[in-house]
Order: C-alpha cells, then sequence, then structure tokens
C-alpha cells in the first residue's frame, strides 16, 4: 500500500512538473549567450552580450533601423540649432519601471554619468564629441558638441540607457546596479553570473507591452552546447551558429536559421611599420591578388561570406558600391613579387587568433595554402586571444595578422580612423591619408563626406593597406515555434515583439 | 607501503652478478618476452613506427589542402572515397595520414612529457620522504604552491611568453604535472626510510647518496612506474586539451589533441573529424596502460619470487 | 602534534604568499588587461587612465607591496572587468563548485572503490582484467570530448536529460558523470595497488593462517591499514577535481568556480585570478594539513619523527 502511494506521488510529481514546464515555456524566450554579460553597470559594458542585455532593461535615445538609419526612441525629433549644437524633443509619458515619468532630467543626467571621466565608461570614447548637455525644460535636452559631428545621432544609439536620475542618486550606483531600472521592454528580476539572467515583461511598456512574459537570458560559452539546448527546445535563439551546422539545422524539426550578413569585415593586417617586404606596395599588392576568395568563402565557409572590396560594407555609412575587390591573379601576383625583388620566393609570419572568430585559425591556415601556390612561404603562428591582443596593440604582431572589425557606429570613421591613422590598431601609416580622414570625420555634408571616403577607399585600395578578405554572414539558430524575430547585421537581439 | 623485512630489493646484493650462466641469462629472457602482453605490445609499437616512419606509410601529405574536397567523410560510409580511406577535414586534408603524423606529437608528447615530470616529482618526492623536517616541508609547501596555481594560468604564461610549440607544451606538462608524483613517492620512501634494511644502512656508515640510490630508488621505482604509465595517456589526453584551449602545437602541424579540439565542432556533421583521432587516443592510451601494468608486475619482487 | 599544527600553519602562510608572488610575477608575462576591456575607439587618455585607476601604472613590486598589504586585511580588490570585489564574486561559485565537485567524487568513489577492491582481491582473473581496463578506459577519454559526446547521446539523440545549466538534480548528472571518467581511473588502480600491498602483509596472512573468514580479515585487516593510502588518493583527487572541472564547466556552462576563473585568465582580470589562487592554496593546504594528521595519528612509525 505504501509503496503504491509513493509512486502514484511522484508520477503525479513528475507529470505536474512536466505540465509546469511546458506552460512557463510557451510565454517563456530564452536566449542562448555566447558569453556573460561583464556587469549590470553600461559603465562596464565593451562588448555586443552587454549591449544585449541593455536593450531589453533600458532604452536609448535612438536606434538604428536595418538601413543603419536612426529611428526615433526615447528622443522624438531633432533639430540642429548650429553646427556644434542639436535640439531634441523627448517622448511625453513614458514611464520607468518603478511607476516614475522619464525627463529631460533623466536623459541628461544619464548622458553626463557616461561622458564623466570620474565615471570611467569603456565605451566612452564613443560620446567622446559631446561636450556639454542641457535640460531645456521637461522634455527637451539640448547637446552641445566640442567641433561639428555628423553622426552623433548614431553615437545616441549606442548603449546609452537613460536611467532615472532619482532613483539612481537616492540609492547611488552600487545599490541601483543591484536591481536596474530602466524604460525598457523588459524588467529585471534576477542575475545568477554564469548562469541566468531573468526578465520579466514591462506590462506598461510606451511601445506595447511584450507577448512573451518572461526572458531568459543564458551565457553558454561552448557552441556544441548551444546548438543542443537550440536542438532540444531549451532556446529560442542561439547565435553564432558556425556555417558549416547550417545545412543541418534547418533540417531540424523544431529549429530554423535566420542568415544576415554581419557587418564585421576580415582582413590581414599588413605590418608596414616595421622595415621589411611589406613596406613594398608591391608585396602587399600581390598578398591581395594571392588570395582566392570566392574559394573560401564558398568551400571553408560554406557561402558564409560576402566580398567586399574593403573594409566597408553596406551598413556603412561612406561605403561605395562602384569599388571592386582584387580579383584572383595568381600570375599577377608571382609578376609583382617578381618585380619587387622576390622572384626567388619571401618567408612571412602568418599569425591567427584561435577560436575568436568564426573559423579563424581553418581560414588564415588556408590563405597560407594560397601564398605558398605563389612562393610565399609562411610560418604560421595561431595565439590564444589575449596574447594575440597585447601583440596586436603593441605593434608586435611579426607581417601579416588575421583579424575583423566589428560595426559598432555604422560609420567608415568607426573603421578608418581606428586602423589607419596612428592608433595601437594600425600598421599602416600614411599622413595624408590621416589628414584626410580628419577631416572626413568632422564634415557636416553628408555628399562631401561621401566623396571624401570614396578617395580615401581608392588610395586604400590602390596602396594594398592591408589584405582584404570578405564580410561574414552571420547565424541564428531559431526555435520555430517563434514569430517575429528579426537577425541583425549589427547583433542586435531585439525580442519584444516576439511571440509563439 | 612496503616494509616487509627481507623482500626490499637492493641493486648489487651478493649472489645477483655473475651468478648466472649466459644460457641461464637467455633462457630468463625468453620467459620474460613470452610474457609480454601481446595487444598492448603491438599498440606501442605501432605508434613508434608511425612516428618514425610517417613519411613512408602515409598516402597524401597532411599539409595538402583540397577545399572543394572538404569534410568528405570515410570510405566506408556514402559519399566516401578510397583516395580519402579515412575521409577529410574542413580544409580537405587526409585524416589518415594526418593521424599518422599526428602519432609523432602524441608519442613524443606522452614519452617526454612522463619523462620529465617523472623524474622532477620522484626526485623531489625521494628527498623530501628520506630526508624529513625542513627539507620534507619546504618540498611539500612548494608542492602545494604548484597544485593551486591552475595549470591553464601556467600554460597561458608559458606558452604566452615563449610561443606555441611541442618543446614548449612539454615543458608546460613537465612543471604542471610533476606534483601527481611527488606526495605519492614522498609517502612511500618515509615508509621505507623506517625499515630495518635502511637502519642497518645507516649504522653500517653508508652515506645519505648511496642509500638513496641503493635502497628507497629501486622501491619507489615500482610506483612511480605505476604512476608514470597512468600519465602516458593523461599527457596525450592533455595535449588535447592545451589544443581544447588553444595553446597546442603550431598549426599546420597534425596532433591527434589538435584534432581532436578542432573537430569537435563539427562532430554533428563530420563525426570522422574528431572521432577517428579519439579512438587513435583511447586505444594509445589503453595499450600503453596495460603494458606498464604488465612492467609494473614484473617489477614487483613477490612476483618475482614466485617466478 | 599542537606544536606541528601550529608549525604547518605558519608554513601554510607562505605558501599562500609564494603563490601570490608567482601569479603576480605571471601576470606581467601574459600582458596587461587594459587592451583587453577597451574598445577598439578608445582614447589614449583612456587607455593612460585605466591603467592608473586599475593600479597597473605602478612598478610591480609596489603593486605587490599595496595587494599583499590589502590581502593581510581581506581586501582581495575588485575585478577589472565588472567592478565587483573579487573575493566575493568567486565566493558565490562556490556553492555550485563544492555541489559538482561532491556529486563528482562521490560518483568517482562509488564506481572506484569497489572496482579497485574486487580487482585486487581477484587479481590476475578475468574480473581484474575487465575492471581495470573499464577503469583506464575513463582515463583515456579527454575531458571535453566526452562531456561533449554525452550532450550530444543523453540530451539531443535520448532526451533524458538537460544538456546543460545548474539547478536540480538532471543538471548535475551529466557534468559529474564527465568528471567522474577521468578520476575514478585514478583512484581504481591505485586502489588496488594499496590493497596488493596490504594483502601480502605478515599480518594478514597470519590472520588467515588462524582461520579468520575471508571478509572479516578484508574488512577487518585490510581496508583498515590501506585507509591512509586512499585517504591520500582521495584527497589528491578531489583537489584535481576542483581543477580539472575548468574543462567541465565550460562546457556544460556550470556557473563555477573554474568557468569564472578561466574567463578571469582569458580577460587577464588578476583580482579575480589571484583571488582564486588564494582560496585554492588554502584549500589545499587545509586539507593537506588534514591529512597529515590523521595519518600521523594513525601510524605510530611516523611519529617517532
Amino acid at each position: 500500500m505504501k509503496k503504491t502511494v509513493i509512486l502514484c506521488s511522484a508520477l503525479l510529481l513528475v507529470l505536474w512538473g512536466a505540465a509546469i514546464a511546458s506552460a512557463e515555456s510557451q510565454t517563456e524566450l530564452v536566449i542562448a549567450q555566447t558569453a556573460e554579460v561583464n556587469s549590470l553597470d553600461p559603465a562596464r559594458h565593451n562588448s555586443i552580450t552587454d549591449v544585449n542585455y541593455t536593450i531589453q532593461v533600458f532604452d536609448m535615445l535612438y536606434i538604428l533601423d536595418e538601413q543603419s538609419k536612426p529611428v526615433p526612441r526615447l528622443a522624438l525629433s531633432h533639430r540642429i540649432v548650429n553646427p556644434t549644437t542639436w535640439e531634441f524633443k523627448l517622448r511625453p509619458g513614458v514611464k520607468f519601471h518603478d511607476g516614475t515619468t522619464m525627463t529631460a532630467r533623466d536623459v541628461k543626467f544619464s548622458i553626463d554619468r557616461m561622458t564623466d571621466p570620474q565615471t570611467k565608461a569603456l565605451f566612452a570614447s564613443f560620446w567622446g564629441p559631446i561636450k556639454e548637455v542641457k535640460a531645456v525644460d521637461n522634455l527637451t535636452v539640448q547637446i552641445v558638441t566640442k567641433s561639428p559631428d555628423p553622426i552623433l545621432l548614431k553615437r545616441l544609439s549606442l548603449d546609452l540607457a537613460i536611467m532615472p536620475a532619482d532613483l539612481f542618486q537616492k540609492e547611488g550606483a552600487e545599490k541601483f546596479f543591484q536591481h536596474p531600472v530602466g524604460t525598457g521592454p523588459f524588467k529585471f528580476v534576477s542575475w545568477t553570473r554564469n548562469d541566468r539572467m531573468v526578465l520579466d515583461a514591462n506590462e506598461a511598456y510606451w511601445d506595447g507591452p511584450p507577448k512573451m512574459k518572461r526572458l531568459v537570458i543564458r551565457p553558454i560559452p561552448e557552441a556544441a552546447t548551444r546548438l543542443a539546448e537550440l536542438q532540444t527546445g531549451n532556446a529560442d535563439i542561439a547565435p553564432a551558429i558556425p556555417p558549416f551546422l547550417v545545412e543541418q539545422l534547418k533540417a531540424a524539426p523544431n529549429a530554423t536559421v535566420q542568415s544576415v550578413p554581419g557587418g564585421r569585415v576580415m582582413f590581414l593586417y599588413l605590418n608596414t611599420l616595421a622595415k621589411g617586404p611589406l613596406q613594398d606596395k608591391r608585396v602587399r599588392q600581390a598578398l591581395n591578388y594571392a588570395i582566392n576568395r570566392k574559394a573560401i568563402i564558398d568551400n571553408v565557409l560554406k557561402g558564409s561570406g560576402i566580398e567586399v572590396a574593403d573594409c566597408l560594407t553596406p551598413y556603412h555609412f561612406g561605403y561605395d558600391p562602384s569599388l571592386k575587390p582584387y580579383p584572383y591573379d595568381p600570375a599577377q601576383a608571382k609578376k609583382l613579387l617578381a618585380e619587387a625583388g622576390y622572384g626567388k620566393g619571401l618567408k612571412l609570419v602568418f599569425n591567427s587568433p584561435n577560436g575568436r572568430f568564426i573559423l579563424d585559425k581553418e581560414i588564415s591556415e588556408a590563405i597560407a595554402g594560397m601564398f605558398r601556390e605563389v612562393g610565399i612561404q609562411t610560418e604560421m603562428k595561431v595565439h590564444e586571444w589575449g596574447s594575440y591582443v597585447q601583440m596586436m596593440n603593441a605593434w608586435k604582431l611579426e607581417d601579416i595578422g588575421y583579424i575583423g572589425w566589428g560595426n559598432t557606429l555604422s560609420d567608415a570613421d568607426g573603421t578608418f580612423t581606428p586602423l589607419f591613422t596612428p592608433t595601437p590598431f594600425s600598421y599602416y601609416n600614411n599622413p595624408a591619408l590621416t589628414e584626410k580622414i580628419a577631416k572626413a570625420r568632422t564634415t557636416m555634408d553628408e555628399k562631401a563626406r561621401l566623396g571624401l571616403y570614396r578617395e580615401i577607399q581608392k588610395e586604400l585600395i590602390g596602396e594594398a593597406a592591408v589584405g582584404f578578405l570578405y564580410e561574414q554572414v552571420d547565424h541564428y539558430g531559431i526555435s520555430r515555434s517563434l514569430k517575429g524575430f528579426h537577425a541583425r547585421g549589427d547583433e542586435w537581439l531585439i525580442v519584444y515583439k516576439a511571440s509563439r | 607501503m612496503r616494509t616487509v623485512v627481507g623482500e626490499a630489493r637492493t641493486i648489487g646484493e651478493p649472489g645477483t652478478k655473475g651468478a648466472l650462466a649466459d644460457g641461464q641469462r637467455i633462457l630468463k629472457l625468453k620467459k620474460v618476452v613470452r610474457r609480454i602482453p601481446k595487444a598492448s605490445a603491438l599498440i606501442i609499437i605501432g605508434l613508434v613506427l608511425c612516428a618514425i616512419f610517417a613519411p613512408l606509410i602515409a598516402p597524401h601529405d597532411p599539409l595538402a589542402q583540397d577545399l572543394v574536397n572538404s569534410l568528405k567523410p570515410p570510405f566506408f560510409q556514402k559519399g566516401g572515397s578510397v583516395s580519402h580511406l579515412l575521409g577529410t577535414d574542413s580544409l580537405g586534408r587526409d585524416i589518415l595520414s594526418r593521424m599518422i603524423y599526428g602519432a609523432r606529437v602524441s608519442a613524443i608528447v606522452g614519452f617526454a612529457g612522463v619523462l620529465f615530470s617523472g623524474l622532477i616529482g620522484t626526485f623531489l618526492g625521494v628527498l623530501a620522504g628520506y630526508f624529513g623536517g625542513k627539507i620534507d616541508a619546504v618540498i611539500m609547501r612548494v608542492t602545494d604552491m604548484m597544485l593551486s596555481l591552475p595549470y591553464i594560468l601556467i600554460a597561458i604564461a608559458i606558452i604566452g611568453a615563449i610561443g606555441p610549440s611541442l618543446r614548449n607544451i612539454i615543458i608546460v606538462l613537465a612543471i604542471t604535472q610533476w606534483v601527481g608524483y611527488t606526495r605519492i613517492i614522498r609517502f612511500e620512501a618515509m615508509g621505507l626510510s623506517k625499515s630495518e634494511f635502511v637502519d642497518m644502512a645507516v649504522i653500517s656508515g653508508s652515506r645519505w647518496w648511496r642509500i638513496l640510490l641503493t635502497h628507497i630508488l629501486p622501491n619507489v621505482l615500482n610506483s612511480a612506474v605505476v604512476l608514470a604509465t597512468l600519465d602516458v595517456g593523461k599527457m596525450i589526453v592533455f595535449e588535447s586539451a592545451l589544443s581544447f584551449l588553444g595553446l597546442g602545437v603550431k598549426p599546420p602541424t597534425p596532433s591527434w589533441g589538435g584534432m581532436l579540439a578542432d573537430g569537435r565542432i563539427y562532430l554533428t556533421v563530420a563525426w570522422w573529424i574528431a572521432t577517428l583521432p579519439g579512438v587513435a587516443i583511447v586505444i594509445t592510451v589503453l595499450g600503453g596502460n596495460l603494458l606498464g601494468d604488465w612492467l609494473r608486475d614484473e617489477l614487483d619482487p613477490r612476483h618475482q619470487l614466485k617466478a | 602534534m599542537g606544536a606541528y599544527i601550529v608549525r604547518r600553519l605558519g608554513q601554510s602562510l607562505i605558501v599562500i604568499l609564494g603563490v601570490i608572488c608567482i601569479t603576480f610575477a605571471i601576470s606581467r608575462v601574459v600582458g596587461n588587461p587594459v587592451v583587453l576591456l577597451l574598445p577598439a575607439e578608445a582614447t589614449e587618455e583612456q587607455r593612460v587612465a585605466l591603467m592608473k585607476d586599475l593600479g597597473l601604472d605602478k612598478p610591480m613590486y609596489v603593486q605587490l607591496g599595496i595587494y599583499i598589504s590589502k590581502v593581510a586585511r581581506l581586501d582581495f580588490g575588485r575585478s577589472f572587468r565588472s567592478g565587483e570585489p573579487a573575493m566575493k564574486l568567486l565566493l558565490d561559485r562556490v556553492p555550485a563548485s563544492l555541489y559538482l565537485c561532491f556529486a563528482g567524487t562521490l560518483l568517482s568513489v562509488c564506481i572506484a572503490l569497489p572496482l579497485g577492491i574486487i580487482s585486487a582481491i581477484k587479481r590476475g582473473t578475468i574480473f581484474d582484467r575487465v575492471g581495470m581496463t573499464i577503469a583506464l578506459l575513463g582515463q583515456s577519454i579527454p575531458g571535453f570530448w566526452a562531456g561533449i559526446m554525452m550532450i550530444l547521446l543523453f540530451a539531443v539523440k535520448l532526451r533524458w536529460l538537460p544538456p546543460s545549466g545548474y539547478g536540480p538534480p538532471q543538471y548535475v548528472i551529466l557534468p559529474a558523470v564527465t568528471l567522474a571518467f577521468f578520476f575514478a581511473a585514478a583512484t581504481a588502480r591505485m586502489t588496488r595497488s594499496n590493497i596488493l600491498d596490504v594483502l601480502d602483509m605478515e599480518y594478514v596472512r597470519y590472520a588467515r593462517l588462524k582461520g579468520v573468514p575471508e571478509r572479516i580479515v578484508i574488512l577487518r585487516h585490510v581496508l583498515r591499514n590501506t585507509f591512509i593510502g586512499i585517504l591520500n588518493i582521495v584527497a589528491l583527487q578531489a583537489g584535481l577535481l576542483l581543477g580539472g572541472a575548468v574543462i567541465t564547466e565550460f562546457i556544460f556552462s556550470w556557473p563555477g568556480i573554474g568557468r569564472l576563473s578561466l574567463d578571469a585568465i582569458y580577460n587577464r582580470d588578476y583580482p579575480v585570478v589571484q583571488a582564486t589562487v588564494i582560496l585554492a592554496a588554502a584549500f589545499f593546504v587545509v586539507l593537506n594539513l588534514l591529512v597529515d594528521i590523521v595519518h600521523i595519528a594513525t601510524d605510530p612509525r611516523i611519529r617517532k619523527q
């Protein structure tokens, strides 16, 4: 008798548990992220995984649409008072999660905090051009910039969370970020580092309440495990699916794949700062002719790549579709090498990170193989990412280095200033070009800017400043039952419009 | 713990040198050879042969890329062909050839790693166990220090500083793995130091290094050998863990560990890239350990007496 | 005995100090975290300011001195990445790691001890051979591979268990088994070796001669005397388990110390790395001290020292 009772209760428990689980999962959205968030404080943010937390709990003044155009969010409109003064009208009636109303004071407070040197925000350089913020009245804000800044709106769309000034000042930073409050589509519930972050739907959200009542973000660093979670139905969204798994995932019963060009451009650093063969333009051009980009994209990446002429993609302002990439021409490569005096062959060091970018090591090896075909012997050195970055930033990368450059500001300046003007990220020094890039950075007229950037790109391609490769295509594994989610090129996961 | 009187082995004991005639010695050797476990020996010999004769055995150049033929399955699966018996990897390189060349890395990492870590660990363990007191305390504290330092940190430090290479991997293994020997060897040496044999030697005026060499060392050798044979496999597995963390041998040099680590994301679409080297690792480690077990039994004096 | 403990505690402090110094030295070699923290668009002023803020602009011996004096006051600094107190970050993860370590050790011991004992008693028979081969198999398979294979088999294919995560018992099974694989092997073999040694001891032979039933011989004489040896082994393995769990935690997204310290090492988050090392050192010295005390208390020969 006792045994039967125990057995029955156990069975009931299991069934009940299963029932609860499936009921929960109907309105619960689980994201299997690639890494854990640094901190709940945006001042400590430095990567896209951090941003993907911010956009759930907070709103920004603007957001970029799929064509990289700024769309009003907490700001309704703007006008340019003079080249260094912008005025914004704010959206009325937006409530924070604690019920208080968002006003200009909150906007001023939030921007001030992130630009304050005392806060030491890691992303602070994005808002470097901002000099001063004034709250003109409850719903009007003025921003004064240090010099004319054509991309201020884009800057305001980047991880600049609008926080409640009163609550923050009352609690202090440490206490506030134990339970952050914003205006965003989800309210913060709990966070266990390396396990999960739980957020509940904000029923009073100004853009309509989310249909999914609970959002769970789980950091799962191992790709195979992330995939398993998707395949077992435990996760609804899994970013960064490797290209060769896409076919298999599409065929799975409860999953599908969304592919979107990623705005991340891969290329090869060519160290022109150190004495060596790479200081000769012909050698650099030869390297570019020797790479069969199509073969890499088709075979190694299984099609997950788009050839680009240089380091910009259609997402970037300044992109010029009329520019053509280097063709695959090994004969030309050999000819150039011979002209430069390396007809007998050349030995270069080829550095690559390991696992930081999709198939980075494999692609580097494939390219090294192509270089071998034209007589360039390479010594391959693979590095752990931390070590790689150290070397890179100290200008210690010998000869060639495989690298990817992500898209943050959707603007050519975000790529050109770090890469082609004297910074720790630049291996190419050309004073005339540096000047031009600086000029383009502060030119307000769009047409003039575009003209400048076309010139700059033509020069970069002609000079073979780097080894041009391709734009990466990102794949997102999505649960088949999920509707209303669209993968974005900037890797932002906007889920409040999703439903089952 | 071997403190049974009269059974400890001592080198140079009167009566063993020259006591056996040549013919009898050959007979003894034959007996020993007959007892060697065939399968394990074959595995290890196979490994060594692959390592030495790789260029002659391998059907393809392990570095030759063939991007169009990437991710081809082994010949017994649909889509495979006999030109690539075990299939190709993501860059179209022949898996079989890479595995044969990979045996080199595994063999070297396994034997050299065990040799150096074993030497350091046993040496320190014997010193600690025999002398006790301050020397023991110092060595034990150093052991504690090594055990609390995460091996990944040390690996990144060393390989970050002097670059990724086979030699540097062995250095990392030697530095991080010697602790596994020390505590256990020390334990044994401590027990041995209290035996009557050693007491007699001390009384009769033997110098400490003689005592170590003739009384302590031969008897801890058995434990050391057991630990060492366990570790050969561990070294090979560790090399694969280092590859997993991005600290393995320089590409394009093939290594079983590297193939395993690189191939793991392909497990669901191209199982052969990771699984076949994995099986090779398992078989080699198994063979090595079984052989080591037999070796231990051979060295066991109780076994000797029965023979 | 009391003097011994005091002496050992003093030595433990030296160990911890030594470990701090080594970690500091290593951090010089692996480079500074500022480049990993700041995005590419950061300015030179930001870099310099951050170095100063993190205290990395001073010479190393000054940094070391500051750090040691802080540690003496139980201040372990703040994480470079998240700004949270380093030791608190770690200690929050300890329950998860202990949970996994305990489950793994339990599984390991449950498999290894019987395996080792039976193999030793039935030495040379088929039981011995099969038993040791099974144990060996565990040690021959690289942990991360075993883990991923198990996820593919038990989670994806069979849907018996969840692939990863933290929580009720079904989440800990796969990672614990992955860990147990490796350590059960070594423990089983060492156990067998130890028991074989004891089985040949004079007093065991004597007990057998007297006609004491085999079961009592095993239980009373053999097990009691192998206890210390086995304890040594299990302690060593448990400690190694904590370190070896790093890869397992990574694969199964287990929020333990291993995963935290791996991230910290990759991100050059020194305060967290140093806090981990200090915690590990403290753990080891205490563990070893306990084992040694038990050893001395029970083995009269060593007490003579």
